[in-house]
């Protein structure tokens, strides 16, 4: 097992100080990710999906206040020195983020900025960096590389833009990418296009993938585990056929059914969750989601459930976790 | 979130005359164009040709879904038919009365019958103003006392699913969703026959989405309205659409009842945009094939020659260089803009490997039941 191990985390919290009181991002989340596999973590905005992702990689302001475990090959994430820290940024895991203008400096060309991020952590010179820069874009699939080395990235497209991202995230062959919404800005017809080029990628690299995203049928193609979150909190995780057809927690059932699906010949009306996510200063006692759930009973509103175990690797965080009533997904299809 | 329909909705389900099988909007060669200006003397140095030429109708009570990637002209078609934006040039009839041709006056008595609710609720609800007064401001503009106004607030409140004491909290008190039930009071303040909804739904998470999707529903049933609904998530536009159009660089690529455009496209294009996106079903959607599109979207200020779809069209031939396609009917209802339209169950792949052509396509690893497998495994093939 431990050989397999790539990133393992416990009880891992994180709280932000600010004027409205304290909100807590992420509360008590456990999970780990082995090598060469893609965990998908699904959530809507304020599921604190973002922000596990970012206390693991120690990009939160100072106002964060992080707690718990985490150990990347052994070391342990949160103790480390900022040194150290940057050593394993880049090298170790590597982040595509949702917006790639956030994520490249419009002042320098692509190519200067991949080669800078070689040679953060690799000692080549600046010639040989720059080489290897138009192999990773190549590698990308950007037309003409040998050329657009030299581009800014304004005068790159969007989807242009998040394939040199992805070319930076790889080029000191990661272990570990964290890919925060990866597809999420993009056309229809891009979001393809980019996410052959990061699942190519990652099957060339042999590199594990966190995929944090919202939308499920992403999830569906490319995830061997799927860590669904809400409120803070991990509400289910399992394999992916477990949780999409399993159907052991109540929220994952109100997300699954909730999205109109493209292969739907119907329309009748969605089967909505009534009301809206907690506020994370001020979350509900017991289950965080018993206000919005069509199961809760009184215990909900008391006790806050543990993460049951409902299969082999597969908990869900609800009382009746082993008792609810059948699931059957893809009913409201009328296929 | 589903409230009865209580007594307030006098205040809107007045009588409405019907009007079915005549439309109640007609777009013909709709043109939009964008100047694009450099230098110091702002001269024209290029056109960006946003619409151009579009062709539609909506029918009373009914829902014509308008898809397209960005730069499509989906937006600027809708505020084109209600003149937020000047169109350039063609036709606007409502209930057979040209729009293009208003007098201000007249104009501003037809936006009462069309509304539009915009996709950013948090930019299209003025900060300054209490609920009470975002939603009856048309009232007043049209006219109307405070004291009239005041209990058709509360009424348009609770149509939407908000309650009356909303009226006098700020939008920043209320959430993404609970803003675009603003949005929505707002629109129906006058009672529209029809709603132009811009990307309603693309703001909001999946759980809220299904709410406003299912107002809207509602709203319609109620209420007899036709909406214009924009979008860019095609799961979204089949759920809510009775027909569905579909747009590529300010042209209509494709018309069709939805059932039959999404089961059985006749345009490429079409085609790859269904095939591009994902389905939230793992043994599915790992079954599936999806071509992958090569290239970028063109600028609309330099659309190709020919048929616009030709630079990234793995069926394209030497004559959709040149000779630009027009809509024709292939089955009933359901028109397309291809010289080579796929036949009803033929499929992009089968005809890209009939031509002998190459193309990417998307196509992930089953999953192993034994519970090691691999997932994601793109394959090239053509």
């Amino acid at each position: 097992m431990g050989e397999q191990r790539l990133l393992e985390v416990e009880n891992l919290s994180t709280s932000f100080t600010t004027e409205d009181g304290i909100v807590r991002a992420v509360s008590d989340v456990s999970f780990h990710v082995d090598r060469g596999e893609v965990l998908a973590v699904v959530g809507e905005s304020g599921s604190g999906k973002s922000v596990m992702a970012m206390s693991l990689m120690r990009l939160l302001p100072k106002n964060a206040f992080v707690t718990g475990w985490a150990s990347f090959e052994g070391r342990d994430l949160l103790s480390l020195s900022e040194a150290e820290m940057r050593k394993i940024r880049g090298r170790g895991m590597a982040m595509i983020f949702q917006d790639p203008m956030t994520a490249l400096n419009p002042v320098f060309t692509v190519g200067n900025q991949i080669a800078e991020a070689v040679r953060v952590h690799q000692s080549v010179s600046k010639p040989l960096a720059m080489k290897r820069a138009v192999e990773l874009l190549d590698l990308v699939g950007i037309p003409e590389p040998g050329q657009r080395v030299d581009s800014y990235p304004h005068e790159f497209s969007g989807g242009m833009r998040q394939r040199a991202v992805i070319a930076m995230a790889i080029s000191n062959d990661p272990q570990l990418l964290i890919a925060d919404e990866p597809t999420t800005a993009l056309d229809v017809t891009i979001q393809a296009q980019v996410l052959e080029v990061i699942i190519t990628v990652q099957r060339a690299t042999g590199a594990a993938m966190l995929l944090i995203t919202h939308d499920l049928g992403l999830v569906a193609g490319v995830a061997d585990r799927v860590q669904v979150m809400y409120g803070g909190r991990v509400f289910e995780s399992g394999d992916t056929r477990d949780v999409y057809y399993g159907g052991n927690n109540p929220y994952t059932r109100a997300l699954m059914r909730s999205v109109p699906r493209l292969d739907e010949r119907t329309s009748d009306r969605l089967s909505s969750v009534p009301g809206t996510p907690p506020s994370l200063i001020r979350l509900p006692r017991g289950c965080v989601f018993w206000p919005r759930c069509e199961f809760s009973e009184q215990v909900c509103r008391t006790t806050e459930p543990e993460l049951i175990q409902c299969g082999t690797d597969h908990v869900s965080r609800c009382h009746f976790a082993t008792t609810l009533p059948e699931f059957e997904y893809g009913a409201r299809l009328g296929a | 979130m589903e409230r009865g329909w209580g007594p307030e909705m006098s205040v809107l389900s007045q009588s409405r005359p019907s009007q079915n099988g005549t439309p109640i909007l007609e777009v013909e060669n709709l043109v939009t164009h964008f100047p694009i200006r450099a230098g110091v003397l702002r001269r024209r140095v290029g056109t960006v040709f946003a619409v151009d030429g579009v062709d539609l109708h909506v029918y009373p009570h009914e829902t014509l879904g308008i898809v397209g990637e960005s730069g499509c002209g989906k937006t600027t078609l809708g505020r084109s038919i209600i003149r937020l934006i000047e169109p350039t040039a063609g036709v606007v009839r409502f209930n057979g009365e040209d729009v293009i041709g208003a007098e201000p006056k007249r104009m501003r008595e037809l936006r009462q019958e069309m509304q539009i609710v915009f996709q950013d609720p948090f930019a299209s609800l003025n900060p300054r103003m209490p609920v009470r007064d975002i939603i009856g401001e048309p009232l007043l503009i049209q006219g109307r006392t405070r004291k009239e106004v005041r209990p058709q607030v509360a009424g348009l409140l609770e149509v939407v699913g908000l309650s009356p004491e909303h009226g006098n909290r700020y939008p920043h008190e209320f959430s993404g969703g609970q803003r675009q039930r603003i949005g929505i009071a707002r629109a129906l303040a006058l009672k529209p026959s029809l709603i132009i909804l811009d990307e309603p739904v693309s703001a909001l998470d999946v759980s809220i989405q299904a709410q406003i999707l299912n107002l809207l529903e509602d709203l319609q049933d109620e209420l007899g309205l036709s909406y214009l609904f924009i979008a860019h998530d095609l799961s979204v536009v089949r759920h809510i659409s009775d027909r569905v159009l579909v747009m590529y660089l300010g042209r209509v690529a494709e018309v069709a009842d939805r059932n039959e455009l999404y089961d059985r496209p006749a345009h490429p294009y079409t085609h790859a945009l269904l095939s591009a996106v994902p389905i939230a079903d793992p043994d599915l959607e790992r079954k599936r094939q999806r071509i992958v599109l090569s290239g970028d979207l063109p600028s609309p200020a330099h659309p190709p020659s020919g048929c616009r779809f030709h630079t990234r069209c793995p069926i394209a031939q030497e004559r959709c260089t040149e000779t630009e396609p027009q809509l024709r009917e292939v089955r009933s209802g359901h028109w397309v803009a291809c010289h080579f339209a796929l036949g009803a169950g033929e499929t992009l792949l089968a005809r890209v490997e009939e031509l002998h052509r190459e193309v990417t396509v998307l196509a992930f690893d089953p999953i192993d039941t034994d519970n090691d497998g691999e997932a994601g495994h793109p394959v090239h093939s053509g």
